[in-house]
């Protein structure tokens, strides 16, 4: 259970969130949705830890996530509309160096498998400075397979279908199931609800008090 | 997962990072090399056929050109990574982003200091350097460009998001670079009167070490403070 207590989030001298609590579920998918500017990547931001919190805690499984960042940090995955790319590298190398950035010992096979969960194995030498938006996102989301094999806990995402085609977003749905099926939680801040196929727990942030 | 155990391999992964970006588009490189080349020719020709009055002034121009030309690519350094996202990744990993920001120094030192090593001949025959000052020359630019890298992640991390960085910058970070041009010069003079340059190389390394410890420290925040905006 992550639970966020009397959490207030500022964005510059904007206050986003005061004094709220709220619970999200282990091993369930959870959607944020709202409108623009409702705070949804404010919010997945301040779980991640790049926004610090103004005031309260959050709390994953009794234990404050924040003070073991490093401990949070294997737990946790995040993609947002940055991708975290770098333009001079191929597919390959980012996804190569990502991995070994986390410390871990993925062999070229998990790399293969990576890169096939998202059909981006015929682009696996293309720079990303040639990609385009949509193979950018695969690129990133291809990610999300080896933390599968890495035994990551959470998955932190914030709009990952915007410039996913029809086809991409079966295997994205496919690979949601997969990692809930290993009891991973997905954080999922989305608008376009009817794009996927399994079960959810929705968070509205437009019903929140502020 | 043990993470300590491949701290090392997880340090060197991100050398190689920066190594594989640098050299793939060599720009950054080819750029301070030239750069560097320029001002010293602009001012050896600027000087004269005098070779007396190159002797004053060789060592200066060398550690002159050498800071300015690092300087406009160090605004690079980070601002890449942080519009492409790559910052955040690194501070949702396991690892403390200080010792992240600590690789990426060592890495950019790398990267800077062997070009310039390369084309040290050349200044030698340009700025009409003593054999006896060259050892230490080389010495000095190595420990002096450690410095100038580990304070120009500090300014760096300083303009991240600044929409006027290029500008911001220099004049940020050259009241730092100051201990670093004295000592750095020092060392070339006392061994150009003929004493033990000794003192002065300490006192260089000594920054160094100031800056090495602090510097990760102080970017690490930095950093922090711009992705939060």
């Amino acid at each position: 259970m992550l639970y966020l207590q009397n959490v207030t989030i500022k964005r510059d001298t904007k206050i986003v969130f005061y004094n709220w609590s709220t619970k999200i579920k282990n091993s369930k998918i959870t959607i944020i949705s709202g409108k623009n500017g409702a705070g949804k990547s404010t919010l997945l931001r301040a779980i991640a830890g790049l926004i610090p919190l103004e005031n309260g805690t959050i709390k994953y499984n009794n234990d404050e996530i924040f003070k073991d960042q490093i401990k949070w940090g294997q737990n946790l995955i995040f993609i947002d509309s940055k991708n975290g790319l770098s333009k001079d590298l191929t597919v390959y190398e980012n996804l190569k160096i990502w991995s070994e950035m986390r410390g871990w010992n993925a062999s070229d096979d998990d790399f293969q498998k990576a890169l096939n969960s998202v059909d981006m194995i015929h682009y696996k030498k293309m720079y990303i400075s040639q990609c385009s938006e949509g193979l950018k996102k695969r690129a990133a989301l291809s990610r999300l397979y080896l933390s599968i094999l890495f035994d990551v806990k959470f998955w932190l995402l914030d709009e990952p279908t915007n410039e996913l085609d029809k086809k991409s977003i079966i295997l994205f749905n496919k690979l949601i199931q997969k990692f809930s099926e290993n009891k991973g939680t997905v954080l999922l801040a989305c608008h376009e609800l009817k794009l996927f196929d399994f079960n959810y727990e929705l968070l509205n942030l437009d019903l929140l008090k502020k | 997962m043990p993470l300590e155990s491949n701290l090392i391999q997880i340090f060197f992964s991100h050398i190689k990072r920066e190594f594989l970006i640098n050299f793939r588009s060599l720009i950054d490189v080819i750029s301070i090399i030239s750069f560097m080349i320029l001002i010293v020719t602009l001012f050896v020709l600027g000087i004269g056929p005098f070779e007396e009055k190159l002797k004053f002034v060789s060592n200066a121009i060398f550690w002159i050109g050498l800071i300015l030309a690092i300087i406009p690519s160090l605004e690079k350094t980070l601002q890449r990574d942080y519009d492409d996202g790559w910052l955040d990744q690194t501070i949702t990993s396991p690892l403390p982003l200080e010792f992240i920001l600590l690789s990426k120094s060592i890495a950019y030192w790398l990267i800077i200091i062997v070009p310039l090593l390369i084309s040290f001949p050349f200044f030698v025959i340009l700025l009409n350097i003593s054999f006896k000052l060259i050892p230490w020359l080389f010495i000095s630019i190595i420990i002096g460009g450690l410095s100038i890298s580990l304070i120009g992640i500090i300014g760096s991390a300083l303009t991240l998001g600044a929409k006027r960085g290029n500008i911001l910058l220099p004049i940020l970070i050259i009241p730092l670079i100051i201990p670093i041009l004295v000592f750095g010069i020092g060392i070339s003079e006392t061994i150009t009167i003929n004493e033990s340059p000794k003192g002065n190389l300490f006192l260089l390394i000594g920054f160094t070490l100031i800056y090495l410890v602090i510097s990760p420290f102080i970017s690490a925040l930095l950093i922090r403070i711009a992705v939060s905006r």
